[in-house]
């Protein structure tokens, strides 16, 4: 009941906006997820009940970008910094949404949401004031890479909400970048609806700091014909959780999705993910990597639902774990529930270490056992960096995970 | 385009072992407490130990709660309305099979189970137990000329009680889950099986299970012991009248393998499923386990589910002998309201333990066929792996087919790998075949006959040829 008081506290009844209050009503008999669920029964309890701790915090500070702005061409948008975007250009268009949208739109995707299993989403949604909410209609093509950072700030529990819509025909390229602060707690919720024909690279890399947490909620809805691509990398967080949940409304739509999180010290970070075919002809190609080491536990668990009606459906999903410590512990769980007979369903997990094979080949040729575990990681984390959009010209993402992590 | 009603009529089969036998039978009064454990025992003559053991366990069963997790949609299951113990009537004491009564022999010829000696050829030994007591088991002098002991579980109770003392409820304790407790409290008959040091049992043993009654449930148990360097192959086999009422069943079997030991362990379940419209039908709720104490042990289930009305059944592995090997291979089908969830459980506790799961599930009409495993490196498990491969065919667009393999390591010089997917019956398959002139009937079995060989070429021969007999049987039918 705490994180609602807490909430409640901070402001007048009257300030909630309407939204506030109903998921605020949703969360009031169970304030916290039932950790005996599935969803959350590997979650570190005092973890999440830490990351809960913070007071809450609504205003905006000022903070450091990790790499510069290199390119004329990008469009840079920092979550509640009070920016107006409003470009009309020939090829396209960024607006902003209006308020109106962007209730009707929220308010729409809370009616499917259960307690449990939209738990972040319902605390982000009970938390962000309208100032840290952004709403964005893209259209048209030819779209200059769009940047979009919500960072938290220190010693406070920050939550940042990002709806976006992308109109028909369009293709965008976004990135998303989530900042952690020492010692704080960052809630991210993002809506995206895909309308007929538009596709998206999507990336979202979560950066940390010491002691830092996350809650990452992503929430995809995709019309016919769209395809919606994402590459997503969670590293250097004391407790994260990133849950994907894509809804192919009426089939015939492409999903790819490459993930990665990486656990060291004691972290422990998790992915869930439920993809859902609502239609025939649904596409999907997901590979998810994971890599534990010291007494970090990393989890993954992936669901694909494939009703009656999502015949045809091609379904593809792979875990891949790497352990590096004998302290260290990977949970992974992927799986199927299928009812439609005509389709292709396949999924993998695999769990080991480096290839001692290789490290051993690489050794005779002189290299290091330092440079050659670097190599081997190096290649395990490119195919995931590789698909992250705009970060892999201008963020070295790769060494940074060699060398400072 | 392949006519779906085609395909749903070959998996039609009328129940073949629907039968009941009228023969008088002893029965207790419905209900569960004290009173009536302490008759199971008191009837049974068994010693204080197991008296204690079950009590023990009932007071523990009385404070679990029925688990609801695997999502299984069924009727709430009335305790009180069980009988717990039903016996056929015959003569106190058995000395030969000569004296069984005809009525039950009759019976086992019927399904096929010989218990007459002169059926020797078939070299297998079976121990029969209908409803909840064993009734016969067969070559037993010759089995006892190599120190094998199987015999039922109430008489190893009797004539060799230390070692029940020292093996019940070490696989399986009795506050596992929900069934195991209930039957350790309840449990009636099953089979015992010994096997000394350095033996390899001469020939396959096998048990066989029949419900008769409808009104009363079945709680077997079994537990067998391979001492060090020895070997058995364990058959069992299972069948139950129509009534349209459900029957409970709730065994539990316990296997330990010492050092270099190996068991498989086999089962054919063909449980009556229920009508079509899903009235009747065996609840099959199983707890099965083995544990690879001894190094370089081995212990390996393979089984072929194709009755019960429910299936909630996970044969396991503790691996914890160095070098130990467990295995699981299993065919599942499931047909009209059947709903299946059975996996297996892979526990590596000792380093440089193996395990392979293969898993085939195969869901017609408005089934439900789960998979679900779990794969455990412990942190000593160290140079441990593990290869899981469930494989679901769909038959029908009302069935559904369900995989969740749960994974989990804490050991990094340990791999795992996993592999599962998803088809149906390939329209163009079906089409060659039948272009050469093979019959569409004949071709659906040939292709599920197929798609389950990696599990049927781990079966004995006996049960080989039956589970594909049975296959076969339930992809008959009439076509057009």
């Amino acid at each position: 009941m705490e994180i609602i008081e807490k909430i409640k506290t901070n402001k007048s009844d009257d300030n909630l906006t309407e939204i506030q209050k109903i998921c605020l009503h949703k969360l009031q008999s169970n304030p916290l997820p039932n950790p005996k669920s599935e969803l959350w029964r590997l979650s570190n309890k005092s973890k999440l009940s830490n990351s809960l701790d913070y007071s809450v915090n609504e205003k905006y500070s000022k903070f450091d970008i990790p790499y510069p702005k290199n390119s004329q061409s990008t469009i840079r948008l920092i979550i509640g910094e009070n920016c107006q975007i409003n470009l009309i250009e020939k090829n396209y268009s960024i607006e902003q949404l209006s308020e109106d949208e962007l209730q009707k739109y929220i308010k729409e995707q809370i009616s499917f949401f259960k307690q449990n299993e939209n738990w972040s989403h319902l605390l982000n949604l009970s938390l962000s004031c309208k100032n840290n909410i952004l709403g964005l209609k893209i259209n048209g093509s030819k779209i200059p890479p769009i940047e979009i950072f919500s960072q938290a700030s220190s010693n406070s529990l920050t939550a940042k909400t990002l709806v976006i819509f992308l109109e028909k025909n369009c293709d965008a390229e976004l990135l998303q970048v989530n900042l952690g602060k020492e010692n704080s707690s960052l809630s991210q919720s993002t809506f995206f609806c895909l309308k007929e024909n538009s596709s998206v690279n999507h990336g979202v890399v979560s950066y940390g700091e010491n002691r830092s947490n996350l809650l990452n909620s992503l929430n995809v809805i995709q019309q016919k014909n769209s395809a919606y691509n994402l590459g997503s990398l969670h590293f250097k967080f004391n407790y994260a959780r990133f849950e994907i949940s894509i809804k192919q409304s009426a089939g015939n739509a492409k999903t790819n999705i490459k993930g990665m999180q990486i656990t060291k010290n004691d972290e422990q970070i998790s992915t869930y993910t439920k993809i859902e075919f609502n239609g025939p002809n649904g596409f999907l190609d997901q590979i998810n990597k994971s890599l534990a080491d010291d007494k970090s536990h990393a989890i993954f668990e992936g669901s694909i639902i494939v009703p009656k009606i999502a015949q045809r459906t091609d379904a593809s999903q792979l875990s891949r774990n790497l352990l590096l410590s004998n302290l260290a512990q990977i949970d992974t769980k992927p799986q199927l529930e299928i009812i439609a007979d005509d389709v292709k369903c396949k999924h993998g997990a695999t769990i080991s270490q480096l290839n001692e094979e290789e490290l051993f080949y690489m050794r005779t040729r002189g290299i290091t056992l330092t440079e050659a575990s670097k190599l081997q990681l190096s290649s395990y984390f490119q195919e995931i960096i590789a698909f992250i959009p705009i970060s892999k010209d201008k963020w070295d993402l790769l060494d940074k995970l060699l060398n400072e992590n | 385009m392949v006519n779906e009603n085609l395909v749903k009529d070959v998996v039609k089969e009328p129940y073949k072992y629907g039968f009941v036998t009228d023969i008088e039978t002893e029965k207790i009064e419905k209900g569960l407490n004290e009173d009536i454990i302490r008759l199971i025992s008191q009837k049974k003559e068994e010693p204080k130990f197991l008296l204690d053991f079950r009590l023990k366990a009932f007071k523990k069963w009385q404070k679990m709660k029925e688990p609801d997790w695997s999502g299984l949609g069924y009727k709430k299951i009335d305790y009180q309305d069980i009988i717990y113990y039903s016996a056929p009537k015959q003569k106190e004491k058995i000395s030969s099979l000569d004296e069984v009564d005809p009525k039950l022999l009759e019976t086992f010829d019927k399904l096929g189970i010989p218990l007459t000696e002169q059926k020797k050829l078939t070299n297998v030994a079976v121990d029969a137990v209908f409803d909840s007591v064993s009734i016969a088991t067969t070559f037993r002098e010759e089995l006892a000329e190599h120190g094998v002991i199987f015999c039922s579980i109430s008489e190893a109770v009797k004539n060799h009680a230390d070692l029940i003392e020292k093996y019940l409820g070490t696989v399986v304790p009795a506050s596992d889950n929900y069934f195991a407790a209930l039957n350790s409290a309840v449990f009636s008959d099953g089979s015992f099986v010994y096997i000394p040091k350095g033996v390899s049992c001469p020939m396959d043993l096998s048990s066989y299970f029949r419900i008769n009654s409808g009104d009363s449930g079945q709680f077997e148990r079994t537990l067998i012991i391979a001492e060090e360097s020895s070997s058995v192959s364990y058959l069992e086999g299972c069948t139950a009248p129509m009534f349209d009422t459900n029957t409970l069943h709730a065994a539990v079997v316990e296997l330990v393998a010492l050092d270099d030991a190996s068991i498989k362990y086999s089962t054919v379940q063909n449980w009556y499923a229920g009508d079509e419209e899903g009235i009747g039908g065996i609840f099959n709720f199983v707890t099965k386990r083995g544990k690879c104490l001894g190094k370089r042990s081995k212990i390996s289930w393979s089984q072929v589910e194709t009755g019960s009305a429910i299936t909630w059944k996970y044969p396991s592995c503790l691996l914890l002998g160095e070098e130990s090997v467990g295995e699981f291979y299993s065919v599942a089908l499931t047909n009209n309201l059947q709903q299946a969830d059975t996996g297996t459980k892979m526990i590596h506790i000792g380093p440089k333990t193996k395990s392979t799961i293969v898993s085939k599930g195969i869901s017609a009409g408005n089934s439900k066929n789960s998979y679900r495993g779990l794969v455990k490196m412990g942190t000593k498990a160290k140079g441990s792996r593990n290869y899981s491969q469930c494989d679901s065919m769909l038959i029908g667009d009302q069935a559904s087919a369900n995989t969740f393999p749960y994974i989990k390591s804490q050991q990094p010089n340990s791999e795992i790998e996993h592999e599962a997917s998803t088809c149906r019956i390939s329209e163009d398959q079906l089409f060659y075949l039948q272009s050469r002139g093979i019959e569409f009937e004949e071709a659906v079995s040939m292709m599920v006959s197929g798609f389950c060989r990696d599990v049927f070429n781990q079966l004995p021969m006996e049960f080989a040829a039956e589970a594909d007999k049975l296959l076969a049987l339930k992809l008959e039918g009439s076509v057009g």
